[in-house]
């Protein structure tokens, strides 16, 4: 049965260390602009989230190349090199800014979870990235979900003086 | 070599002359990074080579030299810094003053592993370095800002949020000597006074980002080599990573190792009041890291409402909790947290501005100083809003408080009368929060020489791991003296020749582009030398032993004495306040004193390889180590 790479929230403390073991794991260098995992830190506000692909594939059908399919072993979301010409589509369509061009050869970056090891999962310090069977995942994807309905705290502007 | 590329460097030098208004890039020379590496070992031999003796630091001659290593950015735990190397208008010798976020990655992935700034513009500008490609603009705008606005303005004008700014605040603006660099809001680069170098060439603000990656010499075993790090610093989170730098403060309170009330006693009754638990309690929002850490100490915190609030900020590390908080006695937390915020967004040095008040408390109880050179304000200690209105006269140079921005020795000479005798400096620098009598007599020695830019706990290496923290540092095979001995006990005792290995080791953080807290610690739980080694290696492809190591940081430490020396120094200058000499009040170090610094450094000096008489490293140590044109400037012909 496929994996699922899910987050434990609040854990996260914004070090960037997925970003730089992801593009040593593609690229065989460090390049935090051509991951596929990106952390966001909001500066006034006590939030550092990953922002990963949640594999829900809506790219796919978005590609006007037909260079993004589902491997349905895996359920993974896979770009053909050849076939992607970097038009940009996946990017502009992604909702969460999850997919990008890769600033050398301008082509689709997309998670692949690594081929069913994410190297995000296994060296993420605060154990934040979890690569669970899908049904123990599900909880943390609830408990993601629930979070778009707290309660709103507006966190104070720079400069307070 | 990958392809003619250097590995774990992005290979370039960015030169900006702001009088000229020019950008210029240079390849980074590959004869000095085998003799440096990189980072601040790197930039004093530009200094050393660019600098006359005798510049003003605050004039357009003085360079300031914006510093990574090879490890800066890649995947070595920690290896989010950055340095600024140039000659400290608050010392008037070689200063350097580093800082975590995210700027020196930033500054690799722009494509440049160092920024050497030189002139001085004579309208505010700020430097744009994105993607290989320099620009100066104007800062009209943004002159007078705080650093928090500053920040965010530029975050918006660029239209990139993951970039990195470095800037400085008002107090760089206004050339108070211990004026701070900021890094990413809230990460300082606080010691020596790089914001006032800024102020003076009226630079505001550097920002940099980029798309271009860091190669690897060996990547699979580089890889193997940074996890096994990562895995093993992480082990720090338990306890660094739980409470920040500040958690430690009880535990050294109770050991009688909490400097309070300007360094007369190094016991306060209040410590679990201003503790990293308290803290944690009521103003934690969360833990945030540097970029590549996987400690975690910094502190996201906020006071949400009454007189003391502030926004949410990177704060509370320890020094600034004691320096800040204890010395003056405030007893809580709300008032440290919001000067420590007003420092960090006006830009000034937490440590040197703590000193300065306590001292200014001091010298008022004295009759040194009275209600005419204060404005009418009445210092005492543990009274927090009369600290906050220091701080606030301090930041706008306003009365008594623009003398105070020059710094406790300028201050001192100033106001005369005995007032030396507690005013507590090194060279110039203000002493930290860690005292040459309560913690390590290792600080003895430390401050009077073990850093080159004055008295400092931190760099080269918090020298209490060795008879303190009882860690052999992976130094032991290497010829650290084992067992350590009684940390009170000063000579005779092997000090000298154990300072000089951790002051070794601890210069390579500044060389590599790493944090210290990596290199602190239990040897299961830091950089040893072996795993530094290792890390190296396999990234740059050059074979560097732990020895070749520290030959390296020796070349680069010894080199900063010789600016030093060239700048004037000698053993005359190596010395340390009367009052960290003198018998502390109370606690449980009480009578502790320093009684034979002179023994202590005589033993340092032989250890080091320096002159006993003049101080200056001799010439056989400085032809060993390959800077024979350095001797003949030091030595003559």
């Amino acid at each position: 049965m496929p994996k699922t790479l899910v987050i434990s929230p609040n854990k996260c403390t914004g070090c960037r260390i997925c970003e730089l073991a992801c593009s040593y794991r593609h690229f065989r260098m460090i390049n935090p602009a051509r991951s596929r995992i990106r952390v966001v830190r909001l500066p006034h506000e006590p939030v550092d989230s990953p922002i990963y692909c949640i594999q829900c594939g809506l790219c796919i059908s978005a590609c006007p190349f037909g260079a993004l399919s589902r491997d349905l072993k895996t359920g993974i979301v896979k770009v053909s090199f050849e076939k992607c010409t970097g038009c940009g589509m996946c990017v502009h369509v992604c909702p969460y800014g999850a997919a990008s061009r890769d600033p050398e050869s301008r082509k689709a970056l997309i998670c692949d979870l690594c081929d069913g090891d994410p190297e995000c999962a296994k060296i993420c310090p605060e154990g934040v990235l979890l690569y669970l069977d899908p049904d123990d995942a599900a909880a943390y994807k609830r408990i993601a979900f629930s979070r778009l309905q707290r309660k709103e705290v507006t966190p104070l502007k720079p400069d307070a003086r | 070599m990958l392809g003619g590329k250097l590995c774990g460097y992005a290979g370039k030098i960015l030169r900006v002359n702001l009088s000229k208004k020019k950008v210029a890039e240079e390849e980074l020379k590959l004869e000095l990074l085998r003799l440096y590496l990189g980072g601040t070992g790197y930039a004093a031999r530009i200094l050393w080579d660019e600098l006359e003796r005798g510049v003003d630091p605050l004039s357009p001659e003085n360079k300031l030299i914006a510093c990574t290593g090879p490890l800066t950015g890649t995947l070595a735990p920690c290896s989010g810094s950055i340095e600024f190397a140039f000659k400290s208008p608050l010392t008037g010798i070689f200063g350097q003053t580093r800082a975590g976020g995210g700027f020196g990655p930033r500054l690799k992935y722009a494509g440049y592993d160092f920024i050497v700034i030189e002139g001085a513009s004579d309208k505010p500008v700020y430097l744009s370095v994105i993607d290989g490609s320099a620009e100066i603009r104007d800062a009209s705008h943004l002159w007078g800002k705080t650093v928090h606005e500053a920040t965010h303005m530029l975050i918006e004008e660029i239209g990139d949020p993951q970039a990195s700014v470095a800037c400085i605040g008002p107090g760089g603006e206004r050339l108070i000597r211990y004026a701070s660099i900021m890094v990413d809001y809230d990460r300082a680069a606080g010691r020596c006074g790089g914001g006032a170098v800024m102020g003076s060439k009226k630079l505001k603000a550097i920002v940099v980002n980029g798309d271009r990656g860091i190669e690897i010499a060996k990547p699979d075993e580089f890889y193997d080599a940074a996890r096994e790090a990562i895995s093993a610093v992480g082990r720090q989170r338990m306890g660094l990573g739980q409470f920040g730098t500040v958690g430690g403060l009880k535990g050294l309170n109770e050991s009688g190792a909490l400097p309070t009330k300007n360094f007369q006693t190094c016991y306060y009754e209040k410590a679990e009041k201003m503790s990293g638990e308290e803290l944690a309690r009521k103003y934690l929002l969360k833990r945030r890291a540097c970029l590549a850490c996987p400690i975690g100490c910094g502190r996201y915190v906020w006071v949400p409402a009454g007189p003391y609030i502030t926004p949410p900020h990177e704060g509370a590390e320890y020094e600034t909790v004691d320096m800040l908080g204890v010395q003056s006695m405030m007893g809580s937390l709300e008032p440290l947290i919001r000067a420590d915020y007003l420092c960090n967004t006006y830009g000034i040095d937490t440590i040197s501005a703590g000193n300065a008040i306590a001292f200014a408390i001091e010298a008022y109880e004295r009759g040194l100083i009275t209600d005419e050179d204060t404005g009418g304000l009445k210092l005492r200690w543990g009274d927090a809003d009369t600290c906050l209105n220091l701080l606030e006269m301090i930041i706008e140079r306003r009365g008594i408080g623009d003398l105070l921005a020059e710094g406790v020795k300028r201050a001192a000479e100033k106001i005369g009368r005995g007032a030396e005798d507690f005013a507590c400096h090194g060279k110039g620098l203000e002493v930290p929060a860690h005292d040459t009598r309560g913690t390590s007599k290792s600080f003895a020695i430390q401050y009077a020489i073990g850093n080159p830019r004055g008295a400092c706990h931190i760099e080269p290496l918090w020298a209490g791991m060795w008879d303190f923290s009882g860690s052999g540092l992976g130094l032991r095979e290497l010829g650290l003296p084992w067992p350590p001995p009684s940390r009170f006990e000063e000579v005779g005792v092997r000090r000298g020749e154990a300072c000089r290995l951790l002051w070794l080791y601890g210069e390579l953080a500044s060389i590599l582009g790493i944090c210290r807290f990596s290199m602190q610690g239990g040897e299961d739980e830091i950089l040893t030398p072996a795993r530094l080694s290792r890390l190296v290696s396999t990234l740059t492809g050059w074979e560097l032993s732990p020895r070749d190591l520290l030959v390296i940081s020796d070349r680069a430490y010894t080199l900063k004495r010789c600016f030093n020396v060239r700048e004037g120094i000698s053993r005359k200058d190596d010395k340390l306040p009367k009052r960290l000499m003198e018998p502390l009040a109370t606690g449980p170090t009480k009578g502790q004193k320093v009684e034979n610094l002179d023994a202590m450094l005589d033993e340092a000096y032989e250890a080091l390889g320096w002159d006993k008489m003049t101080g200056k490293p001799k010439r056989d140590k400085l032809r060993e180590l390959g800077l024979d044109d350095v001797a003949e400037v030091i030595w003559g012909t």
